[in-house]
């Protein structure tokens, strides 16, 4: 059969956002790809130059729908950098919950779309309602579903409310007890094992040269996290070492990113519930916003030649923001902020990993790098 | 059972038919008229005169067209029985499609999921129900279900559920929410506009719809609903019966290649290539039914199970069933087997181009070839019309008098449904399976099989039937093997060699993962 380019998107089931995956098949089997991306660009970088350091923190959120809170703490890090504050432990404790939180939520969004890439519908049903439950504890602490708004720079907008503890703790319990049945759709499904396993093999050498981070390079057996091996927040006074998986010589497959996030997601759970317990001042006792134990003083302007910047684990990878002060206000705005997005990077790896394999496959690989195009175009 | 089903459609409408057809021979004159006359010519002309028409009868002459009037009559009527019995009940099947499955993934189980197709779907109907019976009787119920969900169920946490409210109430429509839903549906389709890519084929393009969906809807011609409403039963049903059914895979690579889409060309070569996997087992395992049955005709094969043999074919081919309920939803294309229009990376497949009322009717196709092979399953295998254990029943006083009250297409059409409520409990809990995947399995997995099963079914049928009946240990000693045989491959999950056959450099992934593991 003749070789044809199929473009896939910027409308398709597969791309799981906006973007354009041209395709070159021989009958069923891929033999070049070429990612296009670009279609949502909103120059986010460019209109934080014209906002003060407070009002960045919501474009931020607006990074990426399915993991809002990362992002605007990974900026709220790099600007505390920039400015030079001193966050209260409570609060750094309240941002790790927050995080954690939303990184189970972001991973379950990814689970439930990976089910219909490879064609069950029900565990995107059964993933989203767990969503749920984790979008209400984070609508607990920052009021809205989607984009929170919730760290401030030096501390956070609110601290636990009434209740929140017992609540997570239920329905974290809750939900280590479903992830066993996905593991039961998942694992245990030979169907699920032929499609997922021997198949998109990322080797981690050359994940490594193209700056493929985060859970993709975990799964190909790089100890490689952030939040461990140079840990910001509280990360290393609590009990946990990094998910990482054993993969095969060959790299990992779509199964071993399928099990390192099923896996990540164990451990966000199992953070917050340790973090819960050892939090300063209890996570029962209640501080206004803007009182000291939960919010820092900042100062409002960063002057011309000063830097700063946050290497941050991000649901995807790692995600970064430079921020170089001095802007308009007499430093009261950015000069410049850069961003370095994880998925920006793993995409183009991404699509040269589906060659030689079949077109079914492109889904199912594709989805296992869990895209998100809203970071990606920025 | 055949003879004792009260429901005689057919017979009713011959004995009406040839009631109206006596009469209307009686009320037609019975003297004979005189219509002969003749023209007489110069003697130069012609000699003779020339006689023009005869002397006739018009009783004696409709005497002899009436036979096949009245099989006209009968065929045209039983057709439209058939045809509507067809329709109005399909309408149950995206009904079970779309509720079932939205049971089952609101996670309330397989069997609280198959109660709320006929009790309502709110918490309060479709969970304690036992605990609204009256006096406490629903009390054991509810300890016994309690029990067995500790050990073989899922904990069912229905806070979420809850959560999201009781979807169930919808006005008085509080038995069958969303039943008419299919209908809207059907409607709006039929209001949309029809459009042709401009550079399809337009005349492929048009034709490959009427070929898909004219030999679905003629596969009902001889699928039987019950003893006496079919609409035609020639000696060969069977043969006729899968040589329709495998044409329209031919409709939908001619509607792929014609759209001039690559996703729909794409799709089309994946049903062409699927065919010849899932074709080939399908038939010989009809064959087996054939051999075992020593008939080719479905009413025999059914007769023979209720009246010859007494025993369902089940029970005498298990493994011709799994075999047949495997090739049968590959042949429909149904998850895992549906590839021909994997929305993930085909968009819809060869379904792309269509719109309007040819995607309805196409897509109310597919449910109908899922009914259809839902209905035959219950022929081959189940018993067709007979009520389960209904020879027993019968011997008891009050009890056989109501079963047998039950008319057979009721008892047909509860096996179909329950079989396509199979089906989609099969979409709820399997992936696709890749185009490769399918032909290996097919060609190496199920043809073997399949040979294998017509073997045992040969063997039998020469060796072990007595002519009359089975002899007594049959039905149970095969029935025993079976489930042992299932039990076997169920539970036996030998990880290991999972692990080292697919995954030959890998040791640790296909572990169990439990809480707090961790692997550095």
């Amino acid at each position: 059969m003749a070789e044809m380019w199929i473009s896939m998107g910027p409308q398709h089931p597969m791309t799981h956002g906006l973007w354009t995956l041209k395709v070159k098949v021989d009958g069923e089997t891929v033999v070049d790809t070429e990612p296009d991306l670009g279609y949502i660009h909103r120059g986010v970088e460019k209109i934080c130059e014209s906002r003060d350091f407070t009002q960045i923190t919501t474009y931020c959120d607006r990074l990426c729908y399915a993991s809002a809170n990362t992002w605007s703490h990974a900026y709220i890090y790099a600007a505390e950098d920039l400015l030079g504050v001193e966050v209260p432990e409570r609060a750094e404790y309240i941002r790790l919950v927050a995080v954690e939180i939303q990184r189970i939520a972001s991973h379950l969004m990814w689970l439930g779309a990976y089910g219909p890439d490879i064609g069950n519908l029900s565990v995107m049903v059964w993933c989203l309602r767990e969503r749920e439950m984790m979008m209400d504890l984070l609508q607990e602490l920052g009021g809205s579903r989607m984009h929170y708004n919730f760290p401030r720079i030096g501390g956070v907008k609110r601290d636990l409310p009434h209740g929140f503890a017992l609540r997570a703790r239920h329905k974290l319990n809750l939900f280590l007890d479903r992830i066993q049945e996905y593991e039961s759709l998942f694992d245990e499904s030979t169907v699920f094992l032929i499609r997922s396993q021997g198949v998109g093999y990322a080797k981690p050498e050359e994940m490594i040269n193209h700056g493929v981070s985060g859970p993709n390079i975990r799964a190909a057996g790089v100890n490689h996290d952030i939040r461990n091996s140079h840990p910001y927040s509280v990360y290393s006074e609590l009990d946990w070492e990094p998910a990482v998986e054993r993969s095969s010589i060959k790299g990992a497959d779509c199964y071993d990113r399928y099990r390192i996030r099923v896996e990540e997601m164990r451990q966000s759970a199992n953070l917050v519930l340790q973090a819960l317990d050892k939090i300063p001042g209890g996570a029962e006792t209640y501080h206004e916003p803007g009182d000291p134990k939960i919010i820092g003083k900042a100062p409002t302007r960063a002057p011309e030649g000063t830097s700063g910047s946050h290497h941050f684990e991000d649901s995807r990878g790692e995600s970064m923001f430079y921020i170089a002060g001095g802007g308009d206000g007499r430093g009261k705005m950015p000069y410049r902020v850069s961003i370095r997005s994880p998925m920006f990077i793993t995409i183009p790896y991404a699509s040269k990993c589906m060659i030689g394999y079949k077109v079914a496959d492109i889904p199912a690989i594709m989805g296992s790098f869990d895209p998100c195009i809203g970071e990606t175009d920025r | 059972m055949a003879s004792s089903d009260w429901l005689d459609v057919r017979g009713w409408t011959e004995s009406f038919i040839g009631w109206s057809m006596d009469k209307t021979h009686d009320v037609l004159p019975s003297e004979d008229i005189d219509l002969e006359f003749s023209i007489t010519r110069p003697r130069w002309f012609l000699e003779e005169p020339i006689v023009i028409g005869s002397e006739i009868n018009i009783q004696s002459g409709f005497a002899e067209i009436q036979p096949s009037l009245e099989a006209f009559f009968v065929s045209t009527i039983m057709c439209t029985v058939v045809f509507a019995t067809m329709m109005l009940t399909l309408m149950v099947v995206p009904y079970i499609e779309r509720k079932f499955i939205g049971r089952l993934m609101d996670r309330i189980g397989a069997t609280t999921s198959l109660r709320s197709l006929w009790i309502g779907e709110g918490p309060s109907t479709a969970g304690d129900w036992w605990n609204k019976l009256p006096m406490g009787m629903g009390v054991p119920i509810g300890m016994v279900n309690k029990s067995l969900n500790s050990v073989l169920g899922n904990s069912h946490h229905l806070e979420t559920i809850d959560r999201v409210g009781n979807r169930g109430y919808h006005g008085i429509w509080f038995l069958f929410p969303g039943f008419f839903q299919a209908l809207a549906d059907f409607l709006k389709f039929a209001t949309k506009e029809h459009l042709i890519p401009e550079k399809a084929d337009k005349l492929v393009f048009e034709v490959a719809p009427v070929i898909i969906i004219a030999t679905t809807i003629m596969c009902y011609a001889f699928i039987p609903f019950g003893p006496h409403i079919w609409a035609a039963n020639p000696d060969l049903s069977l043969l006729f019966l899968m040589a329709i059914f495998g044409v329209a895979p031919l409709g939908v690579f001619f509607a792929g290649w014609a759209s001039n889409n690559k996703y729909t060309l794409i799709g089309g070569m994946r049903s062409a290539a699927q065919l010849t996997a899932y074709e080939i087992p399908l038939l010989i395992t009809v064959l087996s039914i054939a051999v075992i049955s020593g008939s080719f005709n479905i009413l025999e094969i059914v007769d023979f199970q209720i009246e010859t043999s007494d025993t369902w074919n089940l029970f005498i081919l298990p493994l011709g069933a799994v075999l047949f309920l495997i090739t049968m939803i590959a042949e429909v294309e149904r998850i895992p087997f549906d590839m021909p229009e994997a929305e993930a990376e085909l968009v819809e497949g060869w379904w792309t181009e269509y719109g309007g009322i040819r995607w309805g009717l196409m897509f109310a196709v597919e449910m109908m070839r899922a009914y259809a092979a839902c209905i035959l399953f219950a022929m081959f295998f189940l018993g067709g019309w007979e009520f389960p254990f209904q020879d027993t029943l019968s011997g008891i006083p009050v009890i056989g008098t109501l079963v047998d009250l039950i008319p057979g297409i009721a008892v047909v059409l509860i096996k179909a449904w329950l079989l396509f409520a199979f089906f989609v409990w099969v979409r709820a809990s399997l992936h696709r399976i890749r185009t490769d995947q399918i032909l290996e399995f097919g060609w190496r997995y199920l043809l073997p099989l399949s040979i294998l099963n017509l073997a045992i079914a040969m063997y039998l049928r020469l060796e072990v039937w007595t002519g009359t009946s089975w002899p007594i240990w049959v039905p149970p000693v095969i029935t025993i093997l079976g489930i042992i045989l299932f039990v076997i491959y169920a539970i036996d999950e030998d990880k290991d060699a999972l692990e080292y056959s697919r995954r030959p450099y890998n040791t640790q992934t296909l572990d169990k993962a439990y809480p707090g593991s961790r692997r550095d």
